[in-house]
């Protein structure tokens, strides 16, 4: 009965052209990822992708280990060598290319040294080449001052509560941090939520059919006048969109997964995230923000779908089902450009695609003096809301009338 | 098999479909015969437990079928009147889609597909999609799959609506081999389909039963007679104005009408033997043959 309800779904002509789109989708989305990563070599000609991606490598990995005191002091005084040669000294774009030729197998050091000595909302890009050889061991210890400077400048609007969390989650990072060619990671996780969306949407698209098509071919008597028609008929129908959801999101970010690390490379997976996003509050690898950010985008698709399924089997209409995960995922994003939406649209789905900006801006939730991060909150939220939704879709539609 | 129904009613709002309906069926074909919005379709939907009655019961040997679910629905093939499918679908993915709804195995649903297609004389076309198919194919995919699981109740809702004549008949004889050792409700308002199957016939108008019985016992059931006579062209309006017209025919030398009347309506006029359609055409009157929307 499943494989009929699959069937059914991906027999559709509009779906197949979906499916098609969905390709389209993976391969632009993986060029636009893979272009992210950039080399300038040592004549100031710019690459991107695969080249690139071997060449920027090569230079960083020449800086690979943890960045201890000594290593960041070496950084440093390279970085001031560049800084004062002529080619950075010159007016010539194309001799300061070179110069960031040789630059850029430290810049993620020197960027983790502009950001410790930054204000905590307010980053410095030059600040790297005004701290001495001495200070330079201290980003470490400044990544904690500054956040608690910043609290008790009075600016941020943090509870008490959330301020220990903070301060808490800031001291439990393990330091010094491994450093090592890590781009590939950090283009993924940049463009994964985008893709994820648009995943979602077309995933959506498949499963909103799966209950309203009965009745809109009409073929609604004979299903529910059938022995199974009112359970197993139904639990297929469910079990058919659940696979959906699943196989298709499986599949379709582990490809574009597999397509990004393959000409980026997947080294630096255990980096610590903060290599990338110094202020973040989660203390993970970059392995590891890629999972977290996965297991919200297929939560939130999930969440999307099942809703989508459960308004085509009361509505009885495809039309209205289609725009559900529109509303529930593209709607609030794009409101919150207009207006601000207030605290409470933190725990909306369309945050459960929004993993890498809540690790980026570190949203807290406040739960009765318990505090933790958004995405800790809102995917566990989700989970239970998904698994009540099922039965709630088996009860409405098993017991639908033919009218 | 008994099907009992008792004091069964159906209300959409302030309209009532199906009005407090006492009938037993038991093996045999049975007609339900009326005019579009009788409530024909909501009683057999009720009977597909498609729609829950408003008040009343239906039994079958003893239990309520809504209380019995998958173990009265295993006991039913079911042909609506507007015959839903998936267009994408050929008729052997959906027989045995269906056969898979009716709990039917694969490898029993595999043969019995096979056995059906050849019963309804689709064997050729077994692999072309549904959407492709002419309406008289459609209707024989839609017999097939009401038989997949050999019903022992077989509920037809207007089988043969929109058929050409020849694929009636031929749809019309596949019902009646189909029919045997099995309790047959069969809707429509082709008065002759009815007439060629039915054992018992029930007239039903404003989701009432007016009459039951056989073809024999509803027609002695109209209190007028059937008169036959020619009468001029120019005075055919004043016999239609005045009496109930159940078959006008132009001729040479005027027009033979069939005129259902308790007296004698013209001196020439002969008495008629009293056919099915007399009865329909007397019963459900001007709103014979309306096409309204079905309730």
């Amino acid at each position: 009965m499943l494989k009929f309800e699959v069937k059914k779904v991906f027999s559709k002509p509009k779906n197949k052209i979906a499916v098609m789109l969905l390709f389209v989708v993976l391969v632009v989305t993986s060029v636009l990822t893979i272009n992210r990563v950039e080399y300038v070599d040592e004549n100031g000609n710019h690459s991107v992708g695969i080249k690139a991606s071997r060449n920027l490598r090569e230079a960083k990995n020449k800086w690979a280990g943890y960045l201890t005191e000594d290593t960041l002091r070496k950084a440093l005084e390279e970085n001031t060598t560049i800084n004062n040669s002529k080619e950075a000294m010159s007016e010539d774009i194309a001799e300061q290319d070179k110069a960031y030729a040789k630059y850029q197998g430290i810049a993620g050091i020197i960027d983790i040294i502009n950001s410790a000595f930054s204000e905590f909302r307010d980053y410095n890009p030059y600040a790297a080449n005004s701290v001495s050889a001495d200070e330079v061991g201290t980003v470490y210890e400044r990544r904690l001052s500054t956040l608690k400077n910043w609290m008790n400048s009075g600016e941020e609007t943090f509870t008490e509560e959330e301020q220990r969390f903070l301060i808490q989650q800031y001291e439990k990072l393990k330091t010094p941090f491994y450093y090592e060619y890590a781009d590939g990671w950090a283009a993924l996780l940049q463009n994964i939520s985008t893709f994820i969306l648009i995943l979602a949407l077309i995933i959506g698209f498949f499963v909103s059919g799966i209950f309203s098509d009965e009745f809109q071919t009409k073929a609604d008597s004979i299903f529910f006048s059938a022995k199974l028609g009112r359970n197993k008929g139904v639990l297929s129908k469910m079990g058919a969109g659940m696979m959906i959801v699943s196989v298709f999101y499986i599949i379709f970010v582990v490809l574009y997964t597999a397509i990004v690390l393959f000409v980026l490379g997947a080294d630096g997976a255990n980096c610590p995230i903060q290599l990338d996003l110094w202020r973040s509050v989660y203390n993970v690898t970059f392995l590891q923000a890629y999972l977290f950010i996965v297991l919200g985008g297929y939560v939130g698709t999930l969440f999307a779908s099942l809703l989508a399924m459960l308004v085509s089997s009361v509505t009885r209409s495809t039309t209205t089902a289609i725009i559900v995960p529109f509303i529930i995922l593209c709607a609030f994003p794009f409101l919150s450009r207009i207006i601000t939406l207030p605290q409470l649209c933190l725990f909306f789905p369309d945050q459960l695609l929004e993993v890498y900006v809540d690790m980026k801006e570190s949203g807290l939730v406040n739960l009765g003096g318990k505090v933790t991060t958004v995405a800790a909150f809102i995917i566990p939220l989700y989970t239970v809301i998904c698994l009540i939704l099922q039965p709630i879709l088996y009860r409405s539609y098993s017991k639908a009338e033919v009218k | 098999m008994e099907l009992k129904i008792t004091d069964l009613s159906k209300k959409f709002g302030d309209f009532t479909a199906v009005d407090n309906l006492n009938v037993t069926m038991t093996m045999g074909v049975y007609g339900l015969l009326g005019v579009n919005g009788a409530g024909k379709t909501t009683l057999m939907r009720m009977l597909c437990t498609l729609l829950k009655p408003t008040s009343g019961t239906i039994y079958c040997d003893g239990n309520d079928i809504f209380n019995m679910d998958g173990e009265y629905r295993k006991l039913l093939g079911y042909l609506p009147q507007e015959f839903g499918f998936y267009p994408e679908f050929t008729i052997k993915d959906y027989l045995l889609y269906i056969a898979s709804l009716k709990g039917i195995r694969p490898i029993v649903a595999k043969k019995r597909v096979k056995e059906l297609v050849t019963k309804v004389g689709l064997q050729k076309a077994v692999n072309k999609k549904m959407k492709n198919l002419s309406g008289g194919m459609k209707r024989r995919v839609g017999i097939a799959q009401a038989m997949l699981n050999d019903p022992k109740i077989l509920i037809l809702d207007e089988p043969t609506a929109g058929l050409d004549p020849n694929e009636r008949i031929r749809f019309r004889n596949l019902i009646s081999e189909l029919a045997e050792d099995r309790l047959v409700l069969l809707s429509t308002h082709i008065v002759s389909d009815i007439e060629y199957i039915a054992n018992e016939i029930w007239l039903m108008k404003d989701g009432k039963i007016m009459h039951q019985g056989t073809s024999e016992e509803v027609i002695n059931s109209m209190p007028e007679k059937v008169w036959e006579c020619y009468v001029e062209k120019n005075k055919v309006s004043d016999f239609v104005n005045k009496y109930k017209i159940s078959n006008m025919k132009s001729e040479a030398n005027g027009v033979m009408l069939r005129i259902i009347s308790l007296e004698k309506p013209f001196v020439n006029a002969k008495c008629a033997e009293p056919s099915l359609e007399d009865v329909f055409l007397y019963y459900f009157g001007e709103k014979a043959g309306v096409e309204d929307v079905e309730i």
